[in-house]
């Protein structure tokens, strides 16, 4: 896949809190942003996320870095096992 | 942490879905092999086991059938409920085969379902443990472009394919297994594709958030799962039910149920809201008006926690 070609680039902290407000917002978590731990699991155990909510996380992020997520990619798994690779997925695809 | 309240679904889960399969597996096989008389036949067998040694499905019953009949509930009410339980599980090794020249089906609000579907946007078809969704295969016969991807808990969806496979190899359906991590996404892609997407909204496969309704004058609780997943990806939502009338007469009904299509985010909560409640009025519309299609045999009405819907603001 094209994807795995592209250097992977590591994602700033920044960027990483970014995505958190983004995401309490989305979801109206009862959270702080520093209080998402980077490694910490997104869906299931850790920050409690069901598949619907990783849904409305994938459209929001989407949109807003305009970038794709496609159901038939493997990645997924990787992608939205924590904030950090989440995050670094978007540093690496994002086109704004 | 989100506050969800949740309840321990296990019963639901598993009880009514084994005795379902575990039927379905003896039905397949006496239907290829002894013929549809003979296997009607052992319908009555069933019925009667249910009625005789299931004290729990009976308890079930009676429950229920107290709120649709609003009378006293005899014990041929409650047989004629497994009955019917049995010949739609029946049905389906038929309805797989495409035998639909067997069968006398009047089709209500066809014309919503077809006119959603040619606007090549996807559709969301709701139905639940009432009657058969099994029939939508009998729409499909007209044209072959109808294509059902069913949402349904992994387990299950296993479950079932196998069984289809072992009914008729070339019926397998469309299935969408939920638990994934972007189980959603796969969603959102049949849909993209102009899919219709079809689900069970009447039961929750695990943890998930329960909203408080009312059908057959009394409290229930509905998984608001289903109805979260089509106003976020703001699709149309057809409510289906094919309801037995007995011999080999279905009436399919599709019903407007929601559109979430221009639903702002804003106002996402409210119409959810909205829509759930009017899921909960057409099950109980056609509870009362064929009472003995409902198959959910254990106690709906239980007095589970619920809450609102933790993202209302």
């Amino acid at each position: 896949m094209q994807d795995n070609h592209k250097p992977p680039v590591s994602s700033t902290a920044e960027l990483q809190h970014e995505v958190a407000e983004l995401m309490i917002e989305c979801l109206n978590l009862e959270v702080a942003a520093d209080q998402i731990s980077a490694d910490a699991p997104l869906y299931g155990e850790g920050l409690g996320l069901d598949s619907i909510d990783v849904l409305e996380v994938a459209l929001m992020v989407s949109k807003r870095y305009g970038l794709q997520l496609r159901a038939d990619s493997a990645d997924n798994q990787h992608i939205f096992s924590s904030l950090r690779s989440l995050a670094d997925y978007i540093a690496t695809q994002r086109t704004r | 942490m989100t506050t969800r309240s949740t309840t321990d679904h296990t019963t639901w889960a598993h009880t009514p879905e084994r005795s379902n399969m575990l039927m379905l597996r003896i039905m397949t096989w006496i239907s290829l092999r002894l013929g549809r008389r003979i296997a009607r036949g052992v319908l009555h067998l069933i019925a009667s086991y249910f009625v005789l040694f299931s004290p729990g499905s009976r308890r079930a019953s009676r429950n229920y059938l107290q709120r649709a009949l609003d009378r006293p509930v005899r014990w041929t009410d409650m047989y004629r409920h497994f009955f019917t339980f049995a010949a739609t599980i029946h049905d389906r090794v038929y309805l797989v085969n495409r035998r639909f020249d067997l069968f006398d089906f009047e089709v209500h609000g066809e014309d919503t379902l077809r006119r959603l579907i040619a606007d090549g946007n996807g559709v969301f078809l709701m139905g639940a443990h009432l009657g058969s969704f099994e029939v939508i295969r009998a729409l499909g016969r007209k044209d072959t472009d109808l294509r059902v991807a069913m949402v349904m808990h992994e387990d299950n969806a296993q479950k079932i394919n196998a069984m289809l496979a072992a009914i008729n190899p070339e019926a397998v359906q469309d299935i969408i297994g939920l638990g994934h991590i972007d189980s959603m996404l796969q969603v959102r892609e049949r849909l993209d594709e102009g899919c219709v997407v079809g689900m069970l909204a009447d039961r929750t496969p695990g943890n998930d958030t329960l909203y408080p309704v009312n059908i057959l004058g009394a409290r229930a609780n509905l998984p608001i799962g289903p109805f979260r997943m089509a106003a976020l990806l703001q699709r149309p939502v057809v409510f289906m039910t094919g309801l037995y009338l007995g011999g080999n007469r279905y009436a399919i009904h599709f019903d407007t149920l929601a559109d979430f299509s221009d639903v702002p985010r804003g106002q996402r909560d409210a119409a959810l809201q909205t829509a759930i409640c009017r899921y909960a009025a057409l099950l109980d519309q056609y509870c009362r008006k064929t009472p003995y299609n409902w198959f959910n045999f254990f106690d709906f009405w239980q007095t589970a926690p619920t809450t609102m819907p933790p993202k209302s603001s």
